[in-house]
């Protein structure tokens, strides 16, 4: 059992390195001077100082791994300009996003693990139909169209929730926090619920066909009891991995409805550093990221391997 | 026990002490694409507490829609299910689930062919135990785990406190079929199936498995249907065989009649092709010559007769009805039965 | 005993299911939305095309008329034909779909749109075709070490998050068409790869496969001739699935500012033009929006009906 954790885990070390670098990489290809950008109108004097300051003269490798130095002591780099902190902007803007998609992700579990076992249950009948045609459509609704809808008709049209980009912290006070993050997480939602339940249900009804299936049955096990204990419990294994897989999907949707709510979480910090070509910044963020999805996965990995008991033993007498 | 002698005493008995279970006409068709499955299509007969029925016939004879029909375990779509199943005078056929589940486990219980992959592999073995005596008694956390404790070590289980922790992986296929036995008997029905309960295993422990079925339905004076394709394993183990082709029971005697004066050319052709030891454990029975039947297009008349040595040109138009029980209770669908003589040719074991 | 399935859904999630679960590094997230939108809708019989595949190819061939057309098509120049006096006004007879922010035509906006849109899409999953499925090819026929080294890299590019990799790719490189489509079409080379590979797996161990090699057929003959038709089926429904994706992603990049720059009409740009009108003039959003809707509808529809035609579970086990 370590062993194999070791080994996922040094590849997922590895996964990282290899992203920071391609990313650091793909910076340092920019056209232009970043120092012309901090300094735009300093003497040739200034600017050589600044770049040996920032350690823009030595070789690529260096620069590297001196930004990797840095980061993993935790310090994340500065913006170019106005010397603002990028570990100010995480600490601020991060919680944001993490609720966001915590929120999503509950939700769309909450919603589409009934949806998924009862449809699996009545696979074909009405309601089956209606419900998959449904989430059909939903797969095929990208999340910043519902977002616009959301901001068109709730905020501006009806204006019952507020569209401005406060979000206040959910400690100061739980009902702000809601009203502002209510829109964000339905549009962020609805997508996820297809995903889910799709996939919830194709994998129930290929355990519904199970022998065991037939067996709980033969013991006179209700078929309630036989729905959420034998049959959801190996399905799940699935569904918790697909979860952890779609943090990358949520990641991105997240970006998105950020943007169109003005919500001032890490995605919408990123997107403003694109736009302000704040590389040093970005290229933190894409490393929070990258270890964000790398760790969630990782600790899917774990559970899952705590869950299913096959897995739990192949792995100790490994 | 005859047939016989069953009506008799049915007769006069009042119906709360009706026979255990009468299926009378028992079909059951499946809806597919390609046309009706007649997959059990007129099967009769009684069975008595304490008493086994060994069912047995070629792959795709129907045996496993049988007992499943019986029980009512189909799938719940696309099925037409007719004619009558009495389980102590109760009527089953188009009983609610809400019915059967009382039934199910409590009354009656089924072991299946494929240990490895009838027992939930996510769950503990213990657990599977006691979920259905929980369901079905009204007992105690506590008490439901010493009885199933009890239930391991008598299915002959080593360690059962170790084993009840264990998940079905951890055991080997042998043992993973003795805790499925544990699992049916645990509530202590009067009628147990068992589907092919050795195919999946082992040659070693096949006898084992077949032996425990057998101690466990006397010392509990089950009744007990035995379905198999093989004549050898039914041969000392049951009271009566019906043997089936295509859908219908179309020999059936009680055991000792059965093998000394079988009178069905089918049961012949099964005999003369008992799997012997040497065969993989799985071996199907190819020796009879011919495909088994088509369901959806039957042949006319006897359904055996494409493949029947005797066949004439009667067995192809007109279908030979089941005769009447005779004397030793012997029952057969055919023209032109085996006669003695072809008994020692076909050798008696 | 078994029922027959209900639907076919089962193949291409056991198929991502078996290998992902797995393999140590995890997939993507697209991938989980390929199989979700796989997850079975059609029951596709023999005998033909469903009613909406045929809307679907129906919605698809007018779009990609209207795209390929625009130029010549009666419609109001988006760029000359503007009238800043009449900004953001809502449908009228004369502007189905009303005027932009600028006094553009939105209807003609979402042709002209359609035009760099679909090309974006369909440019970057050809590209992710060819050189994904190569590459998934290779590393499903070589099981040995080429085939390991491929699939890391697989691996490793698909433990990423999709959008973020399009938005540093576009980032760093420039917000220009070429390279909005290189950016997407590097985020479907992997996802192409591993079902390809998966899939290709799975039939180079089939026994004509090793009788075309004992008859001395070469690697690639091999490849091409015997396991390439037998895995073009699930390539390609995925690759459906993969274009919606792609026009989703393109849309967003936009939505977010870090699109192609917004003097191109892209589907994108339409919704973010319009994104600073909603309260007076919400239709500059809602019809784009719409148009997206129903081709990505459309496009996973097909990709369902393609699977199901060719029941691509065969390939999957
Ligand atoms: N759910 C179903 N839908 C359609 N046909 C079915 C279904 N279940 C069983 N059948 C068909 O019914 C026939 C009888 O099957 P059954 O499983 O009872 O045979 P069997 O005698 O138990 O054979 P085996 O020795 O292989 O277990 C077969 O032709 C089978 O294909
Ligand atoms: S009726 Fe005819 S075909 Fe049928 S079993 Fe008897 S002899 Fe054979
Ligand atoms: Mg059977």
């Amino acid at each position: 059992m370590p062993r194999t954790f070791t080994l996922k885990f040094l590849r997922l070390v590895l996964v990282v390195l290899v992203v920071t670098f391609i990313t650091f990489g793909l910076t340092k290809l920019q056209p232009g001077d970043p120092v012309s950008k901090i300094i735009p109108f300093g003497t040739a004097q200034q600017k050589a100082e600044l770049r040996t300051d920032l350690g823009l003269d030595k070789p690529f490798i260096a620069q590297y791994g001196k930004w990797l130095g840095n980061f993993v002591q935790g310090d994340f780099g500065k913006y170019y300009d106005s010397k603002q902190s990028v570990n100010t902007v995480i600490k601020t803007s991060l919680p944001v996003s993490l609720e966001l998609m915590l929120y999503a992700q509950f939700f769309a579990l909450l919603i589409a693990i009934p949806l998924g076992v009862t449809t699996a249950y009545r696979a074909g009948s009405k309601y089956d139909r209606g419900a998959n045609a449904t989430m059909f459509a939903l797969l095929a609704l990208p999340n910043f169209v519902v977002a616009l809808l959301l901001a068109i008709y709730v905020g501006a049209k009806w204006q019952l929730l507020p569209t401005q980009s406060n979000v206040i912290p959910f400690p100061l006070n739980p009902l702000d926090n809601w009203t502002y993050m209510l829109m964000p997480v339905v549009a962020l939602t609805l997508g996820q619920i297809a995903v889910y339940m799709r996939l919830l249900r194709s994998d129930m009804i290929a355990t519904l066909q199970e022998d065991f299936i037939t067996t709980a049955k033969a013991k006179g096990i209700p078929t309630r009891r036989i729905l959420w204990r034998h049959a959801l419990r190996p399905s799940s294994l699935t569904l918790l991995t697909v979860a952890g897989l779609n943090v990358g999907a949520l990641i991105g949707g997240a970006i998105v409805v950020e943007n169109v709510f003005g919500v001032p979480g890490l995605g919408k910090r990123i997107t403003e550093a694109i736009l302000a070509k704040q590389y040093p910044a970005l290229q933190s963020y894409v490393a929070i990221i990258a270890i964000l999805y790398v760790t969630v996965n990782f600790a899917i990995d774990i559970l899952y391997s705590v869950l299913d008991p096959r897995i739990r033993n192949a792995r100790s007498v490994a | 026990m005859s047939a016989a002698s069953i009506k008799e005493s049915s007769a006069t008995t009042p119906a709360s002490e009706a026979p255990l279970l009468v299926v009378n006409d028992l079909k059951t068709y499946f809806k597919t694409d390609r046309g009706l499955v007649r997959a059990v299509d007129g099967v009769s007969f009684t069975l008595e507490r304490g008493r086994t029925l060994g069912v047995v016939g070629e792959s795709g004879s129907g045996k496993t829609v049988l007992s499943r029909s019986i029980m009512g375990l189909l799938p719940k779509r696309d099925v037409e299910r007719s004619g009558s199943v009495k389980f102590e005078g109760v009527e089953l056929v188009g009983a609610d689930t809400s019915l059967m589940v009382e039934y199910w486990g409590d009354q009656m219980a089924m072991v299946f062919q494929d240990p490895m992959t009838s027992l939930n592999p996510v769950m503990r073995v213990g657990k599977q135990i006691t979920e259905g005596l929980r369901q079905h008694l009204d007992i105690s956390k506590d008490h439901a785990n010493q009885t199933a404790l009890a239930l391991l070590s008598s299915v002959g289980i080593p360690e059962p406190e170790r084993r009840l922790r264990q998940y079905p992986h951890e055991m080997s296929g042998g043992m993973r079929q003795r805790v499925m036995i544990a699992i049916a008997i645990a509530c202590g029905p009067k009628l147990l199936f068992a589907d092919e309960p050795t195919t999946a295993l082992d040659v070693t422990v096949q006898a084992q498995i077949l032996d425990l079925l057998q101690t466990q339905q006397r010392d509990r004076y089950m009744a007990m249907i035995l379905v198999t394709h093989d004549l050898g394993v039914v041969a000392g183990r049951t009271d009566e065989i019906a043997v089936m082709y295509a859908g219908k029971v179309v020999e059936k005697a009680p055991t000792k009649v059965l093998f000394s004066n079988l009178r069905h050319p089918y049961t012949e052709a099964l005999l003369s092709s008992i799997p012997k030891i040497s065969d993989p454990s799985h071996t199907r029975l190819k020796t009879i010559g011919g495909r088994p039947p088509n369901l959806i297009n039957p042949p006319s008349g006897c359904k055996f007769s494409p493949r029947c040595a005797y066949a004439t040109d009667k067995c192809r138009t007109e279908e030979p009805p089941l005769s009447a029980p005779d004397s030793d209770g012997h029952q057969f669908s055919c023209w032109f039965p085996v006669e003695l003589s072809a008994k020692q040719t076909a050798g008696v074991r | 005993m078994r029922d027959p399935l209900p639907d076919h859904g089962e193949e291409l999630i056991h198929l991502m299911h078996d290998s992902e679960a797995r393999s140590d590094v995890p997939a993507d997230s697209v991938t989980q939305q390929f199989a979700a939108v796989s997850a079975g809708t059609v029951k596709a019989k023999r005998k033909g095309l469903p009613l909406g595949a045929w809307i679907a190819i129906g919605w698809m061939a007018i779009l990609i008329l209207a795209a390929i057309l625009a130029p010549v098509l009666p419609i109001p120049d988006p760029i000359n034909d503007a009238n800043p006096l009449k900004a953001a006004q809502g449908p009228t007879l004369d502007h189905i779909f009303g005027l932009d922010g600028n006094g553009r035509d939105v209807f003609s906006r979402i042709i002209w749109g359609a035009r760099n849109s679909l090309f974006i899409a369909f440019a970057a999953v050809i590209t992710g075709f060819l050189i994904g499925g190569a590459l998934g090819l290779i590393s499903g026929y070589f099981k040995g070490r080429i085939g390991g080294v491929l699939g890391a890299i697989t691996d490793i590019l698909l433990a990423f998050p999709q959008l973020v990799l399009a938005l540093a790719v576009v980032s760093f490189l420039g917000r220009t068409v070429f390279n909005v489509t290189m950016a997407l079409a590097i985020v479907s080379i992997p996802i192409l790869a591993r079902i390809t590979r998966a899939s290709a797996l799975s039939w180079s161990e089939r026994d004509f496969v090793t009788a075309a090699r004992a008859q001395g057929a070469g690697h690639i003959r091999t490849m091409l001739r015997e396991i390439l038709p037998n895995v073009l089926p699930a390539m390609l429904s995925i690759a459906l699935l993969g274009i919606a994706v792609a026009i989703v992603a393109e849309a967003s990049l936009s939505l977010v500012g870090a699109g192609v720059k917004p003097d191109v009409t892209t589907w994108g740009n339409v919704i973010f033009s319009g994104q600073a009108y909603i309260r007076d003039a919400p239709s500059m959003v809602l019809f784009p929006s719409m148009v997206i809707f129903f081709t990505v509808y459309a496009l996973n529809y097909l990709g369902d009906v393609l699977r199901a035609t060719f029941d691509v579970r065969e390939s999957a086990l």
